[in-house]
């Protein structure tokens, strides 16, 4: 009876692990999934930060605002200046933002705040395209000298004769210019260097190598034009960035001669202008400071949204209007509870029952995990102080329970009373730790406390936040949360998982510790 | 040899006698579960449940003098007690031995019991003790039954291990056969208890000859008792045909297979089961220095 018990398992295993292999290979050759999008994308926050002293006057500030594109999909973008009146223009391909207002006191500031989801574009040049005779308009206005772009400056002519720049398909031109430009020395110069000073110098910064790559280029019969953007990078920084982009077969390709990018940018590149502009223009004698301040983090590929169409649960959170957060907690607790499965049974690490650490990594997915330790902790405290003192009373076991219950809402809205008049922000978000949560490991500790004296409540602790972080950890990851919602199939395998363990009659690690002295065969 | 080498074969030393201990994992599954259907517990968990299986089985146990199923109950039986010597009070569901109050002789002029170790239980102090097992206190439930039996004197044998209490014989019985035994002998460091992880200290005992040939304390071999110096090894227990007969009986009174079964040796009555546990704990595979494997298959092949 036994052996058909371990055979009914193992084929409930097999049966559950083909099922979910053969529904993912389904969604993936047939409904168009790509397992690729399950990983999450950095999402960037990008706020302008412009000061200024106004003197009571007239002021108006002038800059360039991104558009969604190809290669970044800008969202969110809100403006919390006051006192100034944004105003926005479409001047050529860019949007323009202007801040105007009339007797601006000292110290006014512009806010002006926007999601990025950059992507890296890499483009692959037909190697045998030759220059044509002419362009359509749009591009071939790009052709044409500026003001520091001299095109037609002997110097240029003969710099690209010498490099044979002059002659050969669009791509041998292109490459010989970004050998040349890319090659130039590095200088650490903020300012503006144009197009002939880079070639002289044989050096310049980014806007020098950017503005002779152009100049060659449109001397070579290649319409090409400047970008202005931004390298995202989480802080605060005033540096922008400039590179090319040059028309070939009808898209704008970009390079980087400064950071070395032939036909591709990374990621973190925004994009914010085309041309030869000034990311800045400003009344005079303001005083005008600027800052970008850039903050990241991980979210969903929209690509994993708009994909996945069988089961959806991410949709129906939406048309219900139930946050992301719940969906992902509610899909992670199974992996969370075979998580403290595999610490219990595998590993011999005693918790607080199956599922409290999940829960507890759930709560802390609000908190923070170090938060959630220092609630568990501060209730533990509590539970340990009002049990000494109320054994005293002799009391029964579910009044007590309700004592320390109410023990427990009170300290921890102390704490936060507390926090706030320290001024310790941070702490305040014990609070927000979900009571019920707390409740239930008040009592498991109670209970093992009492039934079992504090060396095994200690050790049950211990192994409840070991387990809890660990849980934490997985719960927590964006791309396992994404890879469940797309795949919910996958949680067939933590029950294929979970049928494996249940018949797993292995020792636990921490008997091979506990019986070393039998396994060792010294015993005798 | 060289070191990576001689680890090798440590290591595959180690694994190949991993097949002969039972880990929790293994014993749950290969022997508590089909063995122990879940809903013959209560035949484990309440003492007083089991008694009444071994009365009608005749299996010898401590005499029970009275019950409390109630509040109502408690007043009587204090005064059916009142002037009687020498007795152990228990809640029927109680658990490594908590809300186990032991009463020595009735002092008639003190109106009260003295306890073992000093200080005195009056009738007012048992009354509100039973009170508190009737209303769960000792047994993380809502209610319970409290009971006082007699109680035992132990053999000479087991009071020279440990004069101020009880030393009981743990003999682990798979359907009916004797798998492996030892005694737990408490120590005042274990608060007089017998429990293992406690403190206590285990002997084991040669199921064929009834001779102790192992002891163990904290996890290391002894030969003497650490507090009274006694010497463990090498001791003949008294009625050990007897002592194991006992134990089978008691397993077979009950509707569970693998069972450890607690028996203690009485002075005059010889033995005497004092309670069975369902899920008997795996550390006599320490004390007696050798894995459950074997033993069963031994068990198993007996006639």
């Amino acid at each position: 009876m036994r052996l058909e018990h371990r055979h009914l398992a193992r084929l409930t295993v097999a049966a559950l692990v083909l099922g979910t292999l053969g529904l993912m290979v389904y969604k993936v050759r047939a409904l168009g999934y790509a397992l690729s999008d399950v990983l999450p994308v950095r999402q960037y926050e990008v706020t302008y930060a412009l000061d200024l002293d106004g003197h009571g006057g007239d002021v108006r500030v002038r800059t360039f605002l991104p558009s969604s594109d190809a290669r970044q999909t800008v969202s969110e973008e809100r403006d919390v200046t006051s006192g100034l009146h944004l105003s926005q223009t479409v001047d050529g391909p860019n949007r323009v933002g202007s801040w105007t207002g009339a007797e601006v006191p000292d110290r006014a500031s512009i806010r002006h705040t926007f999601r990025v989801l950059p992507h890296r574009v890499v483009y692959s040049l037909p190697p045998d395209l030759a220059v044509p005779d002419s362009y359509p308009a749009s591009a071939a206005a790009w052709l044409r000298p500026e003001k520091e772009i001299q095109v037609d400056a002997p110097e240029i002519a003969s710099a690209l004769a010498r490099i044979g720049a002059d002659r050969g398909t669009v791509v041998e031109r292109l490459r010989r210019i970004y050998d040349l430009t890319s090659g130039l020395a590095p200088r650490p110069f903020k300012g503006t260097t144009d197009a002939l000073t880079a070639l002289r110098l044989g050096e310049a910064s980014c806007n020098g190598k950017s503005r002779l790559f152009v100049a060659l280029a449109r001397a070579a019969g290649i319409p090409a034009r400047l970008v202005g953007g931004l390298i995202l990078e989480t802080g605060s920084k005033r540096t922008s960035h400039q590179w090319v982009e040059a028309y070939v077969a009808g898209h704008w390709v970009p390079f980087c001669p400064t950071n070395h990018h032939f036909a591709s940018i990374p990621e973190r590149y925004l994009t914010l202008y085309f041309g030869d502009e000034t990311l800045f223009r400003h009344t005079s004698d303001v005083n005008f400071q600027y800052r970008f301040e850039i903050r990241s983090e991980l979210v969903p590929s929209p690509k994993a949204k708009a994909s996945f169409t069988l089961f959806n649960v991410w949709g129906l959170f939406d048309r219900l209007k139930l946050p992301f957060s719940l969906l992902r907690t509610i899909l992670m607790l199974p992996v969370g509870a075979l998580l403290t499965v595999l610490f219990r049974n595998v590993v011999g690490m005693p918790t607080f029952g199956t599922f409290l650490p999940a829960l507890l990594a759930a709560a802390a997915g609000q908190t923070g995990a170090v938060w959630g330790v220092v609630a568990i902790l501060v209730v533990v405290a509590v539970v340990a102080t009002v049990r000494g003192a109320v054994s005293w009373l002799e009391l029964l076991h579910s009044p007590t329970l309700a004592i320390l219950l109410a023990a427990v809402v009170f300290t921890l809205l102390s704490t936060t009373m507390l926090a706030e008049k320290l001024g310790v922000a941070e702490l305040t978000r014990v609070t927000l730790f979900p009571i019920a949560v707390l409740a239930i490991c008040a009592e498991r500790f109670y209970l093992s406390l009492t039934e079992h004296g504090a060396k095994v409540a200690g050790k049950e602790l211990g192994g409840t936040l070991v387990v809890m972080l660990a849980c934490y950890v997985v719960m927590n990851s964006l791309a396992l949360q994404v890879l469940v919602i797309g795949f919910p199939e996958v949680l067939f395998l933590v029950l294929a998982a979970n049928v494996y363990l249940g018949r797993w009659v292995g020792m636990r690690l921490s008997e091979y510790r506990r019986f070393r002295g039998l396994l060792a065969g010294g015993a005798r | 040899m060289s070191a990576a080498a001689s680890l090798r074969a440590r290591v595959r030393a180690l694994l190949s006698r991993r097949a002969e201990v039972y880990g929790i994992n293994r014993r749950n599954l290969g022997l508590v579960y089909p063995n122990n259907p879940r809903r013959n517990y209560p035949w484990a968990d309440d003492k007083l449940l089991a008694k009444e299986a071994f009365r009608a089985k005749g299996v010898p146990t401590p005499e029970t003098l009275v019950v409390c199923d109630g509040l109502y109950a408690v007043p009587g039986a204090v005064e059916a007690l009142r002037g009687r010597s020498r007795f152990v009070a228990k809640p029927a569901n109680g658990s490594g031995g908590g809300g186990i109050l032991v009463a020595g002789d009735w002092d008639p002029e003190r109106e009260a019991w003295r306890k073992a170790g000093g200080g005195e239980v009056t009738p007012l102090g048992l009354a509100r003790h039973l009170a508190d097992v009737v209303f769960g206190v000792h047994s993380n439930q809502l209610e319970d039954r409290a009971f006082v039996e007699e109680r035992v004197e132990p053999h000479a044998v087991f009071q020279a291990l440990w004069a101020d209490g009880l030393c009981d014989v743990r003999v682990v019985v798979l359907r009916g056969r004797p798998v492996m035994s030892m005694i737990r002998v408490p120590t005042a460091e274990s608060g007089g208890r017998a429990n293992l992880h406690q403190g206590g200290l285990g002997i084991a005992v040669d199921l064929d000859s009834g001779r102790t040939f192992r002891a163990l304390h904290r996890g290391l071999a002894v030969e003497r008792h650490p507090e009274s110096g006694a010497a463990l090894l090498g001791l003949e227990l008294p009625a050990w045909p007897l002592v194991l007969e006992v134990a089978r009986r008691a397993a077979l009174a009950v509707p569970l297979g693998y069972l450890g079964v607690d028996v203690v040796v009485d002075r005059e009555k010889g033995p005497l089961v004092l309670e069975i546990n369902a899920r008997p704990g795996l550390e006599i595979q320490n004390v007696n220095g050798r894995g459950l494997g074997p033993a069963l298959a031994r068990a198993e092949a007996a006639p």
